[in-house]
């Protein structure tokens, strides 16, 4: 088995209404998912918003509860696992996509990042500082600045910071959800490199959510495409980006801005080709809920979904 | 590494702190002179009341000495006597001990009993939340003056311990719904969710996140519930409810301005007292109003 294997995930949100609260409907956020992850890989999760990608990235951690399906971490189920001190807690860690708000802004910034050491690790005040230190210069930030608050920092530095908490405890996976897309694109830049570099020196595995397709495509080795709380496409990066299948993925990877002035013409006539090949044939990918069907192999990795007919 | 960690000690104590929030309150309260000279003076008739209080005897003041009935101000009763001949300054000075302590009592112990409540009801949310919320509303329907009374009338013999805990066992619901409100919201930021994902127990989250992030709306509201306990006693008392004659208060005092001789002859029996509350109790409003601005930037005037 993989390091990371989702199977059939779904979370469902009920919708309360009427009398005394009774639940009318549920919002199917993720809508049977699967999906396995590669140790020392990266895998992207792609989609617009409310495609249910982030709620993934959350009910995997267990923050999101659980409507139905399994996750596996190294062969263990940890599915809905609540419990705060659990052995995965410390090999699975998360990034959020706010920097301003995940974290707290009371708190000093050696406060921050010890809060994982001081859950799972005794260390004494001084192995304590050295360690935070360490870490604040990995990411590269001034180790001098243990004794700061939150938004002494700009936005890239705290998103640092978020970094540099969620790899103190040399976890095994990192759920990266959105982690640019709150900064200013020169920053993003820095922070995706900064990631790719750590990647290689502490052996880590991403599962990073993002809709920007640029972003993807420079981290990710995997990708799987989400529409409505379903996949739509999943393969290696280059046969998503090459070899698009359907047409949801068309689309987007048509949508992908061409920093050549020169082929701009070029480019507004091919987005205006595929755009018209998926109004015509919307229907021929779609169910008539306007979701995505299952998923067929088309080769070895890449899967899409593709109606029954064919 | 040890030279090297020592070296950093040195540099980061020279790092320029952000303002704190005493240093936030202290600008507040220079640009609010009204504040500043209320702290001022709240600080010091505390100390005061607290210091003298010390020196004096309870029993020998509320003795009743018939050769000295409402002897009015003079030299050797400061502010004269009652119709018990009881001296009304060393009165004055107890009973705005005990109703000063009764206010501190009943404000923290509500403020505990509420941080507690509210904290839990709140980051726990849905089932917690509503079982919790629905023992609240039935303390909030009980008719409070009413049970009081019958508490009087039962207790024999209560002082300023007895009375605070009656007194907190119907108050401490506004703190609670406050706090709970506050951290309803505040859980659902990311922070909270990232110490949950960090492995940090909802013992901890409680405490060390939700609490500091919650402290200043906590802050203010107990400062301004300070006021309000010390007119709560004085009324209870004034109506015949609250302490005996035995154990002064400020109600107490005011209450002998029941007697239509005494509220038109004998000023100096319950003026002192009604001042004193007065006092007491603009002051711990100006306080708080001040911290209630300190708390909000887009208020402040400092």
């Amino acid at each position: 088995m993989g390091f990371l294997k989702v199977e059939d995930l779904k979370v469902h949100f009920p919708i309360k209404g009427g009398l005394f609260g009774r639940t009318l409907d549920y919002v199917r956020a993720v809508d049977g998912v699967s999906f396995t992850l590669e140790k020392g890989k990266t895998y992207g999760l792609v989609g617009e918003s409310g495609s249910g990608k982030s709620t993934t990235g959350r009910a995997i951690i267990g923050l999101n509860h659980v409507t139905s399906g399994k996750v596996y971490f190294e062969d263990k189920e940890i599915t809905g696992e609540t419990k705060a001190k659990s052995d995965f807690r410390k090999d699975i860690q998360m990034i959020f996509q706010d920097p301003y708000s995940s974290l707290n802004p009371k708190k000093r910034v050696i406060d921050l990042v010890a809060e994982p050491i001081r859950n799972f690790e005794k260390l004494t005040r001084k192995e304590e500082r050295i360690r935070v230190q360490e870490l604040l210069e990995l990411v590269g930030l001034n180790p001098e600045s243990i004794l700061k608050y939150p938004h002494e920092f700009s936005g890239g530095q705290r998103q640092r910071i978020g970094i540099a908490r969620a790899i103190a405890l040399k976890p095994k996976l990192i759920i990266a959800d959105e982690p640019v897309s709150a900064l200013d694109v020169s920053v993003q830049a820095q922070v995706l490199n900064f990631m790719k570099e750590i990647q290689d020196e502490l052996d880590l595995t991403y599962l990073f959510i993002s809709h920007d397709l640029g972003v993807i495509k420079h981290m990710c080795d995997h990708i799987g495409i989400m529409y409505k709380g379903r996949y739509v496409e999943e393969g290696s990066a280059k046969e998503i980006f090459e070899n698009p299948q359907h047409i949801y993925t068309k689309r987007l990877v048509a949508a992908i801005p061409d920093i050549d002035p020169r082929k701009r013409e070029e480019m507004k006539q091919f987005r205006a080709e595929v755009n018209t090949e998926y109004e015509q044939s919307y229907n021929d990918y779609f169910n008539e809920e306007g979701l995505a069907y299952g998923l067929k192999p088309i080769s070895d990795t890449h899967l899409v979904a593709l109606p029954e007919k064919g | 590494m040890e030279a090297n960690t020592t070296n950093v000690e040195i540099k980061t104590k020279e790092v320029i702190k952000s303002p704190s929030g005493f240093s936030v309150v202290g600008r507040e309260l220079i640009k609010d002179k009204l504040a500043l000279i209320s702290l001022i003076f709240l600080i010091g008739i505390t100390a005061f009341v607290y210091g003298t209080a010390l020196f004096l005897d309870q029993d020998e003041i509320v003795r009743v000495d018939l050769f000295s009935i409402y002897e009015p101000p003079g030299e050797e009763f400061i502010l004269g006597t009652d119709y018990g001949g009881r001296d009304v300054f060393g009165q004055l000075i107890i009973g705005t001990r005990n109703s000063l302590s009764i206010a501190i009592l009943v404000t923290l112990m509500t403020g505990i009993i509420g941080i507690l409540y509210g904290l839990i009801s709140g980051y726990f949310g849905g089932h917690v939340d509503n079982i919790m919320m629905r023992i609240l509303d039935f303390f909030l329907i009980l008719p409070f003056t009413m049970i009081v009374i019958a508490f009087v009338a039962i207790v024999p013999k209560y002082g300023v311990w007895t009375f605070s805990l009656i007194m907190t066992a119907f108050l401490w619901m506004q703190i609670a719904r406050l706090v709970r409100s506050k951290a309803l919201a505040e859980k659902e930021l990311d922070y909270i969710q990232a110490a949950r994902t960090l492995g940090t127990t909802n013992f901890k989250i409680m405490f060390r996140h939700l609490l500091p992030n919650v402290s200043s709306i906590i802050i203010v509201t107990m400062t301004l519930n300070l006021a309000a306990n010390i007119g709560l006693e004085s009324g209870l008392s004034f109506l015949g409810f609250g302490f005996p004659e035995s154990t002064p208060s400020l109600g107490t005092l005011l209450s002998y301005a029941r007697n239509p001789q005494t509220l038109e002859y004998r000023w100096w029996i319950w003026v002192p007292a009604s001042l004193m509350i007065l006092l007491l109790m603009l002051a711990v409003n100006n306080v708080g109003t001040a911290l209630r601005r300190a708390v909000d930037a887009r208020q402040r005037r400092g």
